[in-house]
C-alpha cells in the first residue's frame, strides 16, 4: 500500500513537471508579451522592467531558474499585480473557491445521488421522469445561463437573495446553486443508470424474492455497488470545483481563483498563469489517486496496481 | 422590556449591517462604488492604469491637483514658480502637510519619490514622466549612477526645486499625476515590495488604507491628521469585473456610482441618475506609411475623406463627439476647423490622381483591430464606407489584444486601430505621440517638421503663439500627411445615486471623492 502511494505520488510529481514545461513553453510561444500595452514602453523602460523580472535572460534560464524556485515553493511574483507574489494571490483566492466548491461538491454529490437513486428505484414513474427532464436541462444548460436566469428571478423579481458580491452566507447561495446544477445533474443520471444496473443482478432479485424491503435494500445494497462509478467522476469534478469556475466567479463577482484562467492568460501574466496550472494539476493528480484509494474500500473486488491483479 | 416583534427587528438590522448591504439602515455615509477590478499596485511611483489612479488619488495627494478647468491648482504644494525662463521650477510645500501617521510631508519625500520613480531598479513603466528633468532619462537608463545628477532637489523640509533640461510649459500639471506622489523611505525600507498592504500604508491624502481584501474590496476611511475631513465616512471599492454586474448592484441600491456598458446607454440615457462627462480620449485610425498603398499620402488622405464621422454617435450611443482633427475637444489648442472632413468629391479625386480611379485595382488591403465589440462596430462600418464611398474593399482581421499590441508595433498592418487617452491634459501629450521617436507613433511616419513645431509648442509660454504652432502641427498629422484618422472623442456614460452630492468626474477619468456628501433624509 504504501509503496503504491509512494510510486503513484512519484508519477504525479513527473506529470507536474511534464505540465510545468508544456505550459512554461507554450506562454513562450504566444505572440504578445506581460508589457505590451497600449502605451509603447520607451526601450530603456522596458529593459528595466524586464531586467527586474529577469525576461531579459535567455529563455532557457528563466526556465531553469523557475523550477528552482518551484523546487522551494515559490511561484514567483506576480507581472500584473506589483508588489505581491502568485503565493500570495492564491492563498488569498484558493479558499474562497475551494469554499465555494465544497458546497457545491456537497450539494452536487449528495442531490445528484439522491434524484438518482429515487430516479432508478422508481423507473417510468412520473418522479423519474420529472427527475430526468431536470438532470437533462442541468446539462445542457451552460452556467452563464443558469447564473443569469437565478439572478434575475431571484434577486431581480424576487428580490431574496443578492445578486453578487461576497459578504455573508446569504451570498453564497445562488454560485453554489450554479456552480452544483451541471454535476448534481451528471451525477444524477450516472446512479440512475447504474442502480438500473445493479437492480437487474441475481442477488437483487433473491433479496427481493427473500421479502427484503426496497428501500431497504436500495439503502444498503444497491446505493453501494452504484455509487461505484460515480466516484471515478469525483476525482476530476473535486479539483474542477475547488479550483474555481471562471464563469461563476465573474457573473456572481466572487474573489475566486477561477478568474485568472483568463485574466492572468490575457495579460500575459507568466508566474500566474503557470500557478494556477500548477494548483490545477496537482489537485487532479491528487484527486485521482484519493479516488483509486477509495475503489478499494468501496468494492473490495478492486486491488491496488497491476502486479497485485496479476498475483 | 423589547417584545419578539422589536427583537427580530434587532436581529434583522444585525444581520444587515453585518453584510454591509443594509440599504435603509439609518445614515449610511460610505461611498460605494466599482473599481472593475484589483488594483495593480498602490505604490504611487509603479502605476500605471485607472484602477490603481482611482484608489491613490483618493489616499494620497501629489504637490498639486487638478481644478474643475483642469488647471493645476495648489495641493501639497502652496505655490510654486519658474525661474530662470522655465529652466527651474520650484515648489513650496504647505506647513500643515500631514502623512497618516503623523510626520511632516516635506520636500525630501518627493525627492525620494522621485528619484524612486527614476532608479532602473524600481523598473517604473512610467518613469518617463520625469524625463524632461536634467539627467533623468540618463539615470533611469543607467547611464549615469549618482542620482545627486538628476535634477530633483530639496532646498529644505519646505523647497523642491526641478532644474528642467527642457523648459515645458507644462510641468506643473504633470505632478498632479499618481506617479510623482510623494512615497516614506523609511516605510519602504522597513517592509519592502509589500509596504502597501493596510497596517503599513502610509499616505498624505483626504483617506487612509482601512482594509484591502484582494480580489474584492478596498476600504477607505478619513485620514485624521488631513487638513480637511472628507464630506463623506469612506469609500468603499468593489471589484466586479462585469459591467451589468454592477449595474444589477447599482439597481439595487449596493452601489453609489455605476459606469454604464455601452449596450446599456440607450436604455438609461433618460434616467435622472444618467450623467455623461466628455473625456480627453479619442480614438484614430492609423496608417503603415511605409508600405504601398498607405505610402502614398492621397490614399490616407482619400481614406480619410471618404469618412463620414457623423455615425459614430449613432451607431456607438456613448455619446462620441465626431473628430477630425487629433487634439480633443476640452484641451487647450482644440480646433474642429482642422482636419479631413467628410469630402466625397474630393476624396475620390485624391484616389484617383494616386491611380486608383473609383477604387480600379485597389489592392487587398487588410484593416486589423482587437476583438471587443466597439472597435468591431466601428471597423465593419468603415468597412461599409469605404466599399460605398471609394469602390474598395478592404478585409478585417480582428486580434486578441495583446497580440495586437505586439503586431501593431512591430509590423503594423496596412491599417489598425488604437486609442489615447490623455495622460496630462496638455496638447503635448496628445501630439508628441507622433513624433518621429516616440514609441506609440506605429504609423512609419516621420516629419522633421512636425518634430520641430510640437518641440517649440512644449516650450512655448505665450498661448497664443503655442495655439499657432500646434495648428500648424495639426495640419500637417491630419491634413496634409494624414498618417492617422482621426475618428472621435469618447465621454464617460455613468449612473450617480441622486442621494450624494457634490460628486464629478473629470475629463481625466479622475474621482476626486472627499467632497462626495450624502444628501439628508435617505433616498431622494
Amino acid at each position: 500500500m504504501i509503496r503504491y502511494v509512494s510510486g503513484r505520488l512519484l508519477l504525479g510529481v513527473v506529470t507536474l513537471w511534464v505540465v510545468i514545461t508544456i505550459t512554461f513553453a507554450f506562454l513562450r510561444v504566444v505572440p504578445g508579451g506581460p508589457f505590451d500595452r497600449e502605451r509603447r514602453l520607451p526601450p530603456e523602460i522596458e529593459a528595466n522592467v524586464k531586467a527586474k523580472f529577469h525576461l531579459d535572460e535567455p529563455v532557457p534560464a528563466q526556465y531553469a531558474r523557475y523550477l528552482g524556485a518551484i523546487a522551494r515553493g515559490d511561484l514567483g511574483p506576480s507581472f500584473k499585480y506589483l508588489g505581491r507574489s502568485v503565493n500570495d494571490i492564491l492563498g488569498d483566492t484558493f479558499p474562497v473557491s475551494a469554499q465555494l466548491g465544497l458546497l457545491a461538491l456537497a450539494y452536487g454529490t449528495l442531490g445528484g445521488i439522491a434524484a438518482g437513486l429515487l430516479s432508478g428505484m422508481r423507473r417510468g414513474h412520473a418522479s423519474d421522469r420529472i427527475v430526468m427532464l431536470a438532470a437533462t436541462t442541468g446539462i445542457s444548460l451552460p452556467a452563464f445561463v443558469v447564473g443569469v436566469l437565478l439572478i434575475l428571478l431571484f434577486a431581480h423579481t424576487w428580490k431574496l437573495l443578492p445578486p453578487a458580491l461576497w459578504e455573508g452566507p446569504s451570498y453564497r447561495v445562488l454560485p453554489a446553486i450554479t456552480l452544483g446544477l451541471a454535476p448534481a445533474a451528471y451525477i444524477a443520471r450516472l446512479t440512475r443508470s447504474s442502480v438500473l444496473d445493479v437492480m437487474a443482478r441475481p442477488f437483487v432479485t433473491a433479496a427481493l424474492a427473500k421479502g427484503v424491503g426496497a428501500w431497504r435494500l436500495a439503502l444498503r445494497h444497491v446505493l453501494r455497488n452504484a455509487v461505484l462509478p460515480v466516484a471515478t467522476l469525483f476525482g476530476p469534478l473535486f479539483a474542477d470545483l475547488l479550483t474555481g469556475s471562471f464563469v461563476v466567479e465573474y457573473i456572481y463577482s466572487v474573489p475566486g481563483m477561477g478568474r485568472f484562467y483568463i485574466t492572468a492568460v490575457t495579460n500575459r501574466d507568466y508566474p500566474l498563469i503557470m500557478g494556477v496550472t500548477i494548483v490545477y494539476a496537482a489537485l487532479v493528480i491528487l484527486a485521482n489517486l484519493a479516488v483509486d484509494l477509495s475503489y478499494r474500500w468501496l468494492d473490495p473486488r478492486v486491488s491496488l496496481g497491476a502486479k497485485e491483479a496479476d498475483a | 422590556m423589547i417584545d419578539r416583534r422589536d427583537f427580530l427587528k434587532l436581529l434583522g438590522a444585525g444581520a444587515l449591517a453585518a453584510t454591509g448591504c443594509g440599504r435603509d439602515a439609518g445614515p449610511r455615509r460610505i461611498f460605494r462604488m466599482n473599481l472593475l477590478s484589483e488594483p495593480p499596485t498602490l505604490d504611487p511611483n509603479l502605476g500605471t492604469d485607472n484602477v490603481s489612479l482611482r484608489v491613490l488619488t483618493n489616499l494620497m495627494e501629489g504637490l498639486t491637483a487638478y481644478d474643475e478647468n483642469l488647471r493645476p491648482k495648489p495641493a501639497a504644494a502652496q505655490r510654486w514658480e519658474r525661474l530662470d525662463g522655465g529652466h527651474r521650477v520650484r515648489f513650496y510645500l504647505r506647513p500643515d502637510g500631514r502623512w497618516s501617521d503623523g510626520r511632516s510631508v516635506t520636500a525630501r519625500d518627493f525627492e525620494y519619490s522621485w528619484k524612486r520613480l527614476l532608479d532602473p531598479r524600481t523598473a517604473a513603466e512610467y518613469a518617463y514622466f520625469l524625463f524632461d528633468v536634467e539627467g533623468a532619462a540618463d539615470y533611469n537608463a543607467g547611464k549615469i549612477d549618482d542620482p545627486a545628477k538628476v535634477g530633483i532637489t530639496a532646498l529644505d523640509d519646505r523647497t523642491l526645486e526641478v532644474k528642467l533640461a527642457r523648459p515645458v510649459v507644462f510641468f506643473p500639471t504633470v505632478t498632479t499625476f499618481m506617479v510623482l506622489f510623494p512615497v516614506r523611505a523609511d516605510v519602504i525600507a522597513k517592509h519592502g515590495d509589500a509596504w502597501t498592504e493596510p497596517g503599513r500604508f502610509v499616505g498624505n491624502g483626504p483617506y487612509q488604507l482601512d482594509s484591502w481584501r484582494h480580489e474584492y474590496k478596498v476600504s477607505l476611511r478619513p485620514n485624521p491628521r488631513f487638513r480637511r475631513r472628507p464630506a463623506n465616512n469612506g469609500i468603499d471599492f468593489f471589484m466586479v469585473n462585469e459591467r451589468t454586474v454592477e449595474l444589477t448592484l447599482y439597481e439595487r441600491g449596493d452601489l453609489d456610482f455605476a459606469i454604464l456598458p455601452p449596450t446599456e446607454i440607450p436604455r438609461f440615457e433618460r434616467h435622472r441618475d444618467f450623467r455623461r462627462t466628455p473625456m480627453l480620449r479619442a480614438e484614430y485610425y492609423g496608417f503603415n506609411c511605409r508600405r504601398a498603398p498607405f505610402n502614398d499620402p492621397r490614399v490616407r488622405r482619400a481614406f480619410s475623406l471618404a469618412i463620414d464621422r457623423s455615425v459614430f454617435p449613432r451607431i456607438l450611443h456613448g455619446g462620441e463627439t465626431p473628430l477630425s482633427s487629433w487634439i480633443p475637444p476640452g484641451m487647450f489648442a482644440h480646433e474642429p476647423a482642422i482636419g479631413l472632413g467628410f469630402d466625397l468629391d474630393r476624396a475620390r479625386r485624391e484616389l484617383t490622381q494616386a491611380g486608383y480611379p473609383g477604387g480600379r485595382s485597389f489592392p487587398d488591403v487588410e484593416v486589423a483591430f482587437n476583438a471587443d465589440d466597439e472597435r468591431k462596430l466601428v471597423a465593419e462600418n468603415l468597412q461599409s464606407q469605404w466599399g460605398e464611398h471609394l469602390g474598395v474593399r478592404v478585409r478585417l482581421r480582428q486580434m486578441e489584444w495583446k497580440a495586437y499590441l505586439r503586431e501593431v508595433s512591430a509590423d503594423p498592418p496596412p491599417i489598425w486601430r488604437l486609442g489615447w487617452g490623455a495622460d496630462y491634459p496638455d496638447p503635448d501629450n496628445f501630439m508628441n505621440m507622433f513624433t518621429a521617436t516616440s514609441g506609440n507613433n506605429h504609423t512609419r511616419w516621420a516629419s522633421t517638421e512636425f518634430d520641430h513645431l510640437v518641440a517649440a509648442a512644449a516650450v512655448e509660454p505665450e498661448p497664443a503663439r503655442r495655439k499657432q504652432l500646434y495648428d500648424e502641427a495639426q495640419r500637417i498629422l491630419c491634413e496634409r500627411d494624414a498618417p492617422i484618422a482621426p475618428l472621435y472623442a469618447r465621454a464617460q456614460n455613468y449612473l450617480a445615486s441622486p442621494r450624494v452630492r457634490g460628486l464629478w468626474i473629470n475629463a481625466m477619468d479622475y474621482l476626486y471623492l472627499e467632497t462626495a456628501r450624502f444628501a439628508a433624509g435617505g433616498d431622494a
